[in-house]
């Protein structure tokens, strides 16, 4: 019976344990979600819209920031989004089992989780300094450098849900390859695909590191893509670490904008495989 | 008249060449010649020494229990098996005398002449009408009203423009089993291939849907050459003119199905039919 | 019945120029996923090149960063580094370990989907949000709480003293190691997940069906069959960690001093570079900096690819005994 006990004892220590464990986890997302709320609303207004970033002590908006952020993702995603999709089409329809294949995976897969501060380092030698100064192409550069390898993944886990017995009715009717993956793998694949070009999108948006050294920052408004420009994650480091209150409440207000982007971007793309998939 | 069993047969492909004396099908002249075709799927040979041949207008049925190479023939016969590496194929395929297996041959022209259903219906993610018109316009550029005349024939043939005339335009995932079924023999006869391929076309349907393709098949073959294949020994015998009986990659017998299901010549083949083994 | 049409007297072949378009294109963009890798290794060191010739190998031992005589060591950031990671595995691992646990075996079925796509919004928050809450919030809370508390009590202990001595000052190892725990959470839960569901579900219920409780057979069945792979998913979020910026930047205290407390300011790699990149003046600072960046690529290169390894290692397994 003892022994009974004591197992019946250190199981319920286990559950309770990992019930603990969840329970820690989900509390830190509402405590960090949560005061990011209320800090944040706060410091909505109309302002955020109309006016640029201010000098120390005065108040201000983050127009330039948000058209910097914007701007730079939409860069990254045009140049990123065909790369990723053809490298990962590569992957998928035409290196099975060679060692190219094996290679550009696992490259891909360092790039995918080195730490996006190198990939501005990179960039920063790459463009910067043989331009001589920081610009917006830069920081697009850097941000797509940091999507392609997403988009690659995802792309070729999709491609490679597509039945094989789809690819030869294709090619029974005498389809070229070509036209069998642009017209039929990845029209059966199109939903997964994008949802994985959402996802990327919604990892770049928070992105800071790389834009340090390759965009920087810039305190007025300026569409001039060949010059530093303003951007959200690079004002929030700024305004949050400097001793201005006014500085810091815009910092709070940037810090919602972009984290409700993301969760929508990212909620958005779960709702959107699974609707999709329900279609079928 | 049938010839003694057992030893002193000479080989079966041989034998299968030779008609039989009281030929009860009107013999069409021979679309397809398979000539000697082996097949290795890496170093495993999976096929030896195949011979036999597929007449024009009339039902080529191939039976045989799993793994016996009936498959693995049946997609040499539009070189598909090519999709993929370390599988090849040796000998002749002859098709109104040109060797379809010789190099340097346009793969993709072959193919459109030979047209191939598979087990699972695979309807492509898009419209009935593209679905059916998919094929036709990797070749030829037709007017739009052309094209309709085309696709309304193809449907028509494969018994389903009734179920969809109404709705070409949606998605040809939305169809039943049997209807998806249909739309691949619709898509792939809209190409007017001269040979028809069908791997085991109603196995994944129901008995009223396999009832219906197999009516369809009746219909086709006065069209198409049609090569069967199928686990389904009475549907084999109902509506095919000739059988193959293939056994661990090797062709045992060929003859016109009455023979083969009444008085086959070899021993294994009357075990098959009977139920001795597979 | 619709007449026979006749068939084409010549069918046009279909585009074999695309073909070799298409492929070469897939082809091109695939090489230049290659390239970029090779750019950045190339321009990493090629930049602090000039820092490890004046240095030699010793730049990793040294604990000095001055830039005024402009003599840099690199022993602060590493060591910072390798304790903030450190500590947010002791912390984020067990906990990610209880999360994969309840997700994957207690936790009723209606429940699991949400819950999980919780957890992983946790993952979706970029780090910057986590690095002003951490300066804002997170640190004031542990100045006025968690530090005095940890002073009072583990502090007095002779030998683990020294790391819970001098001020709370909230900013510092501590704080920038816990954030990093709530960061790995996530990560390293999904993966545990992943890998605790390629369990084949018959194997747990013999167990179950012989009288086992959850933890029996978690601890029995389910972590040894998956041992190599939750290996992987620890590596995994380490890899992560190790690289992490922003959030350690605002809290980590930004002094390049190697402390023994770790409630004591401190730097890591990835924070010097983020703080003193745009205004360091002189090559050989920039340099030294650069090398810093090569030898956290080193660092999390090394990591990751003994993750990946690993989890190579349980998909074949389970392939094998499936």
């Amino acid at each position: 019976m003892q022994l009974y006990t004591r197992r019946r004892i250190s199981n319920y220590l286990v559950v309770t344990l990992s019930l603990g464990a969840t329970a820690f986890g989900l509390l830190f997302l509402i405590f960090v979600l949560g005061t990011l709320l209320t800090n944040g609303i706060g410091a909505l207004s109309l302002s955020l819209i109309t006016q640029a970033t201010p000098p120390p002590g005065s108040a201000g908006g983050l127009t330039n920031a948000i058209f910097g952020s914007l701007a730079m993702t939409a860069i990254a995603t045009l140049v990123g989004t065909p790369t990723g999709i053809l490298a990962g089409t590569f992957l998928a329809e035409y290196a099975h089992g060679s060692r190219l294949g094996e290679l550009v995976r696992f490259i891909n897969d360092v790039l995918l989780s080195a730490p996006s501060i190198i990939i501005g380092l990179f960039v920063y030698a790459l463009l910067v300094v043989p331009m001589g100064h920081f610009s917006a192409w830069a920081g697009s550069v850097a941000l797509a450098i940091i999507m392609i390898p997403v988009i690659v993944r995802t792309t070729e886990d999709m491609l490679n849900l597509v039945p094989s017995t789809l690819r030869e009715a294709a090619a029974a009717l005498g389809a070229p390859k070509w036209k069998i993956v642009v017209t039929v793998t990845y029209r059966s694949a199109v939903q997964g695909m994008l949802t994985g070009v959402l996802l990327a999108v919604a990892r770049i948006s928070g992105e800071t590191a790389p834009l340090l050294f390759t965009a920087l920052n810039n305190q007025f408004w300026s569409t001039d893509l060949n010059r530093p420009m303003a951007n959200l994650p690079v004002v929030i480091f700024q305004f949050a670490m400097s001793p201005y209150a006014d500085w810091q409440v815009l910092a709070w207000a940037g810090a919602l904008l972009i984290t409700a982007a993301i969760l929508v971007l990212n909620i958005g793309a779960r709702f959107f495989a699974s609707w999709s998939g329900l279609q079928k | 008249m049938s010839l003694s069993l057992a030893t002193s047969n000479p080989p079966p492909s041989e034998m299968a060449m030779q008609p039989s004396a009281n030929a009860s099908v009107t013999p069409f002249p021979v679309k397809c010649q398979i000539k000697n075709v082996g097949f290795y799927y890496g170093k495993f040979h999976a096929l030896k020494n195949v011979s036999l041949p597929l007449h024009d207008r009339r039902v080529t049925a191939f039976i045989g229990p799993s793994g016996c190479g009936k498959s693995t023939l049946l997609r040499i016969l539009n070189r598909i098996y090519e999709l993929y590496p370390n599988q090849t194929a040796t000998g002749e395929v002859l098709v109104d005398g040109q060797d379809i297996l010789a190099p340097g041959l346009d793969l993709n022209l072959v193919r459109a002449k030979i047209g191939m259903v598979f087990q699972k219906p695979t309807p492509f993610p898009m419209s009935i009408h593209d679905n059916v018109a998919f094929g036709i316009k990797l070749y030829e550029r037709l007017p739009k009203s052309e094209l309709d005349d085309r696709i309304e024939h193809a449907l028509r043939r494969a018994a389903l423009w009734d179920e969809v005339k109404d709705k070409l335009r949606q998605s040809g995932l939305g169809l039943s089993g049997g209807q998806q079924q249909r739309l691949c023999i619709a898509r792939a006869i809209a190409v007017q291939p001269e040979i028809l391929l069908l791997d085991e076309p109603a196995s994944a349907l129901d008995p009223i849907s396999t009832q219906r393709i197999e009516e369809l098949i009746a219909e086709l073959k006065s069209d198409y050459c049609i090569a069967i294949v199928t686990h389904n020994m009475q549907q084999a015998a109902r509506s095919s003119d000739y059988t193959a009986f293939m056994y661990l990659g090797e062709l045992v017998e060929f003859d016109e199905t009455e023979k083969i299901f009444t008085t086959p010549r070899e021993k294994r083949t009357e075990d098959y039919i009977t139920g001795r083994f597979g | 019945m619709v007449a026979i049409p006749q068939a084409p007297a010549q069918r046009r072949p279909a585009g074999h120029a695309g073909d070799a378009v298409f492929h070469g294109l897939t082809v091109f963009f695939a090489l230049l996923v290659l390239m970029i890798l090779g750019g950045v290794i190339g321009s990493l060191v090629y930049g602090a090149w000039p820092a490890f010739r004046q240095f030699g190998f010793g730049f990793i031992f040294n604990g000095a960063w001055n830039p005024v005589t402009e003599n840099f060591g690199a022993l602060a950031p590493i060591y910072g580094t390798l304790v903030t990671s450190l500590i947010a595995m002791l912390i984020g691992v067990p906990v990610a370990f209880g999360v994969a646990l309840f997700i994957t075996e207690l936790c009723p079925k209606w429940l699991k989907r949400p819950l999980g796509t919780m957890i992983e919004l946790l993952a979706a928050i970029p780090s910057i949000i986590y690095g002003i809450w951490g300066l804002f919030i997170l640190a004031p809370f542990i100045q006025e709480h968690i530090e005095p508390a940890l002073i009072a009590t583990l502090g007095k202990v002779p030998g683990i003293g020294l790391l819970f001595s001098g001020p709370p000052l909230g900013i510092g190892v501590l704080t920038a190691g816990f954030i990093l725990a709530i960061m790995v959470l996530p990560i390293s839960s999904a993966v545990m997940r992943d890998v605790f569901e390629t369990v084949p579900p018959m194997l747990k219920e013999s167990a179950y069906g012989i009288g086992a409780t959850t933890t029996e057979v978690v601890w029995q069945v389910v972590l040894p069959y998956t041992r190599v792979g939750v290996i992987g998913a620890v590596l995994l979020g380490l890899g992560r960690v190790l690289g992490e910026t922003m959030a350690v930047t605002f809290v980590i205290g930004n002094s390049h001093h190697v402390n023994a407390s770790i409630l004591q300011p401190g730097t890591t790699i990835s924070a010097s570079l983020a703080n003193e990149f745009t205004e360091a003046v002189g090559d050989l600072y920039l340099s030294s900096l650069i090398a810093l960046g090569f030898i956290l690529f080193v660092i999390t290169f090394i990591v990751l690819a003994a993750a990946k390894l690993m989890l190579i290692r349980l998909q074949k397994g389970a392939g094998a005994s499936a």
